[in-house]
C-alpha cells in the first residue's frame, strides 16, 4: 500500500519535472527546428545565407572568438587578483572600491556607453576588439568579483598558513596553493564571461564601426532587416542555432564543475 | 584639419587625471560646426587619387548601396569601403558616433531624418560643389530640400523609394475589375478592394501598417497631397493634422477595416512584416514603397502600379528613401565628393540603379532605356515629379519612432474616435514638433 | 600588500566606470548637443523629468512589471530548485535542461521569442489552436499590452529561471541534512520544516536574489527594445527605452544622462538598505 503510493509519488515527480523539462528546452529544439525549414520544407539555404553574408561569417565568427578569448583572459585576470585581494587581505579602500564594483550592476548600460565609446577615442581603442573586450571586462567584474571573494573566503587559513611557512610570498601561496582551491569558482567566472562576450550585441553595435570587425550578434541582426518590410525570420533563427550552439557544447562539458563554483562561492553576502 | 579633433580628446584625458566640472564642461568645446568640404582634404590635384573613403548605410539599403560601391570601386583608384548596420539601431549608432567625433566619410540617412542631421551639423556644406554639377536641377528637389538649409546643401538623394499603390492583377481579374488600370481616386480604391475581399477565402481587400507610424505616414499623406492639404507647415513647427481632407482620406481606411475588407493582422503590423501581406498574393490593393516592386515580383505574383490618388482625385506620393552626404569631421572631402557626384550621374544612375530594377534620383532620366520596357517602373518614375518629402527636424521623435505622438494619433484615427484622436493628436504633435 | 593585488580591478573601475560615469554626471548639468560645444542647463534636465509623459508612463510600467517579475520568477525558480534539491535519478539531466536557456544571450533568446510567437514561422499558435485553447491566431507581441507583458514574462522566465535556480539551490545544499533528520524526530511535518528551517536558513540567498532580480527589472531594456519594441501603444515602454529614446532619437544626451543620475541614485539606496539588511541578518 504505502509502496505503491511512494511509486505513484515517485511517478507524479517524474512527469511533472519531466514536463517542465519539455517545457524549457522547447524553444531552443523548435528554434534548430525552424533554422532548417523554409515553410514546411526541409532547406539549409537558411544557414547558407548565414555563410555568405557579406564579408562571410568566417570572420565574425573570428572576430567574436577573439573578443571572447580577450574577455575571459582579461575577466580573470582582474577578478582572481582582485577576489583574493578582497577575500583574503584588507586594506584602505577595500570596501569602497568593492562597492563601487557592484555598482556597475546599477547603471543602465545604454547610458554609459556614449561616455565609454569617447573614452575609447582617446585612448585610440575605438572601433578595436581590443577596446570592446575592455568594457565587456568591466562589465564582468561585479559578478566575477563577487564570486572569487567568496571562494577566496572560503578557503580555509591554514592551507595559507602551511603555504607561508614554507617560504612562499604571497603570490606564490595564491599560485601554488589557492588556485587549485578555487578552481570551481574559476570556471564559473570563465564561463559566464565567455557567454556574455559571446552573445553581446549592443555593446559591439555602439563600440565597432567597420563592418569586417563586427562580432556575430550584430552581423546576424544586421541580416535579417535587409528589406524594408519583412524579417526574414527563418535565417534569424539560423543565426540564433548558430550561436546558441558552442556555449550549449560548453554548458554540457563544464556542468559538474560550474555546480560546484556555485556552491563554493556560496551566496553568504 | 584634425585640430578641431584632438582639443575635446586633450581635455577628456585631463579630465581623468582631475575629474572636475569645469574641466569636463571644456571638454564638448573646440569642436567646431561644419567644415565646408571643399576646403577638405588638401590642394589640387584629382579627387581619384586612391584613398580608403569610408561608408555607412542602413541594412535596408545595403543591395543598392552596395551595387553602387562595387561599380564605382572597379572603376575608380579609390575604394569605397561599406559597412552596413541594422535598420532599426542605426540611428542610435550614428548618435553614438557623432558624439565620439568618430562617424565614417560618408554616411547615409533615411531622407525624413536628414534636416535633423543637418541641424546638428553632422554633414559638410557641399553646396559649391553640388552647384557645379551640370544636371542638379534634375537631382531629387524634394531630397536636396531635407538636405539643405539657409540655402546651403549638406546631402544628395542616394537611395529613393515613393510610395505607390500596388494591385495584384489576377485578383483584380477574378474580380472582375479591369487588371491594367489602378484607382483614379481614394474612393475609387475603397471600392476595387472590397470588390476583392468578396472573393473570400483568405483573400482580403487591403493591408495596412496600424501600428507603423513610418509606414502610414509614407502611404497615406500622399492621399492628404492629392487633395490639396498639407500634415503640417512648410517649416515643420505646426501640425495640420486635424483638417477636412486628412480626415476624410483617414475615414476611408478607417471604413475598410471597420468592415473587415482590411486584412485585421493590419492593426498590429508595426512595420516589420508589412511585405509580407502583398508577396502572398492575397490581398486585393495596397500602398507601399516603390522598392517593393522586385520583391512582390520574386514571390511570382503579377503587380500593377499605380499612383496613390487623393479622395477625390489627383495623385501624389511621398519622396522617401536615403540621402547620403559627407560627415562633417571627414578628412577625405574631395575623395568623398568624388563618390557622391559620381553615383548621381548617368552611368551610376541608369547603369547600375535603373538596370537593377531600383528607382533613380533624377528626374530627366525618368525615361531610360530599363524604364521604357516596363510600364510599372514608368509609372513610379513618372509620379516622382508630384512627390514631396516633408520637413521637420524632430521628425524622428514625432513620427516615426514607436512612442511618437503620431502613432497613437493614427491608431485612434483607424481604430477609434477619429475625431478626437486627431483633434488630440495635433497637438501632441505640434509639442513634440517644437521640442528643440 | 593586498592593495596590489586590488590593482588592476582598480584601474579597469576607474578608467572604464568612474570616468564615464562621472561624464555622465556632467552630462546631466548641460546642454549637451552631439557635436559643438556643452553649455550649463542646470537644474532644467532634471526638472523637465516631471513634465514627461512617457516617463510618468514608464516608470509606472517598470514598476508594475519588476513586481510581476520578481513575483512570477522567484516562484518558478525556486519551485525548481526545490524540485531538484534531491539527489535522484536524472536529476542532473534536469537541473542542466532548466539551466539551458543561461547558455543563450539575451539578445538572441529575444530574436528567438520574436520568431517563435510570430505568426510567420511560431508554432506556438498553430499548437494552441491544435490543442483547442485558443479560437483564432493571437498577437503574442503587439497584440494588446497584456499579451505582450505575458510575452516578456515568459520570455525573461524562460531565460533566468535556471540561472536563479542554481543560486537558490546552492543555498539549500547549504543547510545540513542534520537539521531536517532532527526535526522529523521531533515529529515536524514537510511544511513545518520549510517554514521554521529551510526558508530562514534561506534568506541571505533570498535576498541576493531578490535584489538581483528587482535591480535587473528596474533595467529591463533588452527584451523591450527587441522583443515589443515600446507596444503596442507605448504600453511596454521601460524607464531605460525612455533614456534611450531621449539619447539616440532626441539627441537630448543632457536630458538622458539625467534620467540615469536618477535612476542610480534610485538603485544605490534600494542596494545599500539590501546589503545592510543581507549583512545583519548573516551575522
Amino acid at each position: 500500500m504505502i509502496r505503491r503510493r511512494r511509486v505513484a509519488a515517485a511517478g507524479g515527480y517524474y512527469v511533472c519535472a519531466a514536463s517542465l523539462a519539455i517545457l524549457f528546452l522547447y524553444p531552443l529544439l523548435w528554434s534548430g527546428w525552424a533554422s532548417v525549414h523554409i515553410g514546411s520544407r526541409w532547406s539549409l539555404q537558411n544557414y547558407r545565407n548565414l555563410l555568405t553574408y557579406r564579408d562571410g561569417i568566417g570572420t565574425y565568427l573570428v572576430n567574436s572568438v577573439i573578443v571572447t578569448a580577450l574577455t575571459v583572459a582579461g575577466t580573470l585576470f582582474v577578478s582572481l587578483l582582485g577576489g583574493y585581494a578582497f577575500g583574503r587581505f584588507s586594506f584602505p579602500g577595500k570596501n569602497v572600491l568593492f562597492l563601487a564594483t557592484l555598482a556597475i550592476l546599477m547603471v543602465p548600460y545604454p547610458t554609459i556607453l556614449i561616455p565609454l565609446y569617447v573614452f575609447l577615442g582617446d585612448l585610440h581603442l575605438q572601433d578595436s576588439l581590443v577596446g570592446l573586450s575592455l568594457v565587456l571586462v568591466m562589465f564582468q567584474l561585479p559578478f566575477a568579483t563577487f564570486m572569487m571573494r567568496n571562494a577566496f573566503e572560503a578557503v580555509p587559513g591554514e592551507l595559507e598558513d602551511a603555504a607561508l611557512v614554507d617560504g612562499c610570498g604571497s603570490l606564490g601561496v595564491l599560485l601554488r596553493v589557492l588556485v587549485h582551491s578555487v578552481r570551481p569558482a574559476v570556471i564559473t567566472v570563465a564561463l559566464f564571461a565567455l557567454l556574455a562576450a559571446w552573445n553581446e550585441f549592443f555593446a559591439a553595435l555602439i563600440l565597432l564601426n567597420s563592418s569586417e570587425k563586427f562580432t556575430l550578434p550584430v552581423a546576424v541582426v544586421a541580416m535579417e532587416g535587409h528589406s524594408f518590410g519583412s524579417i526574414d525570420y527563418p535565417t534569424m533563427q539560423a543565426g540564433v542555432v548558430f550561436m546558441a550552439i558552442p556555449c550549449l557544447l560548453l554548458f554540457g562539458i563544464l556542468q559538474r564543475s560550474y555546480v560546484r563554483g556555485f556552491m563554493s562561492g556560496a551566496l553568504k553576502g | 584639419m584634425r585640430t578641431y579633433l584632438r582639443r575635446p580628446r586633450r581635455a577628456v584625458l585631463a579630465a581623468a587625471v582631475a575629474i572636475t566640472a569645469l574641466v569636463l564642461s571644456g571638454c564638448g568645446s573646440g569642436a567646431s560646426s561644419s567644415t565646408s568640404a571643399s576646403g577638405g582634404g588638401g590642394g589640387g590635384g584629382s579627387a581619384d587619387d586612391g584613398t580608403t573613403v569610408t561608408m555607412w548605410t542602413r541594412a535596408g539599403t545595403q543591395t543598392q548601396t552596395q551595387a553602387l560601391v562595387d561599380a564605382y570601386n572597379a572603376g575608380h583608384k579609390n575604394k569605397v569601403k561599406l559597412t552596413v548596420f541594422p535598420n532599426e539601431q542605426y540611428p542610435d549608432k550614428i548618435a553614438t558616433s557623432a558624439g565620439a567625433h568618430a562617424l565614417a566619410d560618408i554616411f547615409t540617412s533615411d531622407v525624413v531624418f536628414a534636416p535633423n542631421y543637418v541641424s546638428q551639423g553632422l554633414w559638410s556644406d557641399i553646396t559649391a560643389d553640388f552647384d557645379a554639377l551640370p544636371f542638379k536641377d534634375a537631382v531629387l528637389p524634394s531630397h536636396i530640400k531635407a538636405g539643405s538649409a539657409e540655402g546651403k546643401v549638406y546631402a544628395v538623394p542616394h537611395a529613393a523609394d515613393l510610395s505607390v499603390m500596388f494591385y495584384n492583377k489576377a485578383l483584380y481579374k477574378q474580380a472582375g475589375l479591369d487588371p491594367d488600370k489602378g484607382p483614379a481616386s481614394l474612393a475609387e480604391f475603397a471600392d476595387q478592394a472590397r470588390a476583392v475581399a468578396k472573393l473570400g477565402g483568405g483573400v482580403h481587400g487591403t493591408y495596412f501598417g496600424g501600428n507603423c507610424g513610418g509606414c502610414v505616414e509614407f502611404t497615406f499623406w500622399p492621399s492628404v497631397w492629392a487633395d490639396g492639404g498639407q500634415v503640417m507647415n512648410d517649416a515643420g513647427t505646426a501640425s495640420t493634422i486635424d483638417s477636412p481632407q486628412v480626415q476624410a482620406v483617414f475615414k476611408v481606411y478607417h471604413d475598410l477595416y471597420a468592415d473587415g475588407t482590411a486584412d485585421p493582422a493590419s492593426k498590429q503590423e508595426d512595420g516589420t512584416t508589412w511585405l509580407g501581406a502583398l508577396q502572398s498574393g492575397k490581398v486585393g490593393i495596397a500602398p507601399g514603397p516603390s522598392s517593393w516592386l522586385p520583391l512582390i515580383r520574386a514571390k511570382g505574383v503579377d503587380v500593377g502600379v499605380a499612383p496613390i490618388p487623393g479622395v477625390s482625385g489627383g495623385t501624389s506620393t511621398f519622396v522617401g528613401g536615403d540621402v547620403a552626404g559627407i560627415a562633417a569631421s571627414s578628412s577625405h572631402s574631395r575623395q568623398a565628393w568624388d563618390f557622391l557626384s559620381w553615383s548621381l550621374g548617368d552611368s551610376a544612375q541608369v547603369g547600375v540603379v535603373a538596370k537593377s530594377g531600383q528607382i533613380i534620383a533624377r528626374t530627366d532620366l525618368a525615361a531610360n532605356q530599363y524604364a521604357a520596357g516596363d510600364p510599372a517602373v514608368l509609372a513610379i518614375n513618372r509620379v516622382m515629379a508630384n512627390g514631396h518629402t516633408p520637413y521637420a527636424l524632430n521628425f524622428n521623435a514625432t513620427y516615426n519612432d514607436p512612442q511618437s505622438p503620431w502613432t497613437s494619433t493614427l491608431r485612434g484615427a483607424l481604430f477609434g474616435d477619429a475625431g478626437s484622436a486627431l483633434a488630440g493628436g495635433q497637438s501632441a504633435i505640434t509639442k513634440s514638433l517644437n521640442q528643440h | 600588500m593586498g592593495a596590489a593585488y586590488a590593482v588592476p580591478t582598480a584601474v579597469v573601475v576607474t578608467l572604464f566606470f568612474l570616468i564615464p560615469l562621472g561624464l555622465v554626471a556632467v552630462m546631466s548639468v548641460d546642454h549637451w548637443p552631439l557635436l559643438g560645444r556643452a553649455t550649463p542647463n542646470f537644474p532644467a534636465n532634471y526638472t523637465d523629468m516631471a513634465g514627461d509623459d512617457l516617463l510618468r508612463r514608464a516608470v509606472g510600467f517598470t514598476l508594475k512589471y519588476t513586481i510581476i517579475i520578481t513575483v512570477v520568477l522567484f516562484a518558478v525558480s525556486f519551485g525548481l530548485a526545490l524540485l531538484v534539491q534531491n539527489p535522484r535519478p536524472g536529476v542532473g539531466a534536469l537541473r542542466t535542461a532548466f539551466f539551458l536557456p543561461t547558455a543563450v544571450g539575451f539578445a538572441t533568446a529575444s530574436l528567438l521569442f520574436l520568431g517563435m510567437l510570430s505568426n510567420e514561422i511560431g508554432p506556438v499558435n498553430p499548437l494552441l489552436r491544435h490543442l483547442g485553447l485558443i479560437g483564432k491566431p493571437i498577437d503574442w507581441i503587439t497584440g494588446s499590452p497584456t499579451t505582450a507583458l505575458s510575452s516578456t514574462v515568459g520570455l525573461v522566465t524562460w531565460r533566468f529561471a535556471g540561472f536563479n535556480m542554481l543560486i537558490l539551490l546552492t543555498g539549500l545544499q547549504a543547510i545540513p541534512t542534520e537539521l531536517y533528520e532532527a526535526a522529523r524526530v521531533d515529529g515536524a511535518g514537510r511544511v513545518q520544516a520549510f517554514r521554521r528551517i529551510t526558508l530562514p536558513l534561506m534568506r541571505p540567498t533570498i535576498a541576493l536574489v531578490l535584489i538581483m532580480m528587482i535591480t535587473g527589472s528596474l533595467l529591463a531594456f533588452d527584451q523591450f527594445y527587441i522583443m515589443t519594441r515600446g507596444g503596442p501603444d507605448d504600453s511596454t515602454t521601460s524607464v531605460v527605452m525612455v533614456i534611450v529614446r531621449q539619447a539616440f532619437v532626441k539627441f537630448n544626451l543632457g536630458s538622458a544622462a539625467a534620467i540615469s543620475v536618477a535612476a542610480l541614485g534610485v538603485l544605490i539606496v534600494l542596494n545599500v538598505v539590501q546589503l545592510g539588511v543581507l549583512r545583519r541578518r548573516d551575522s
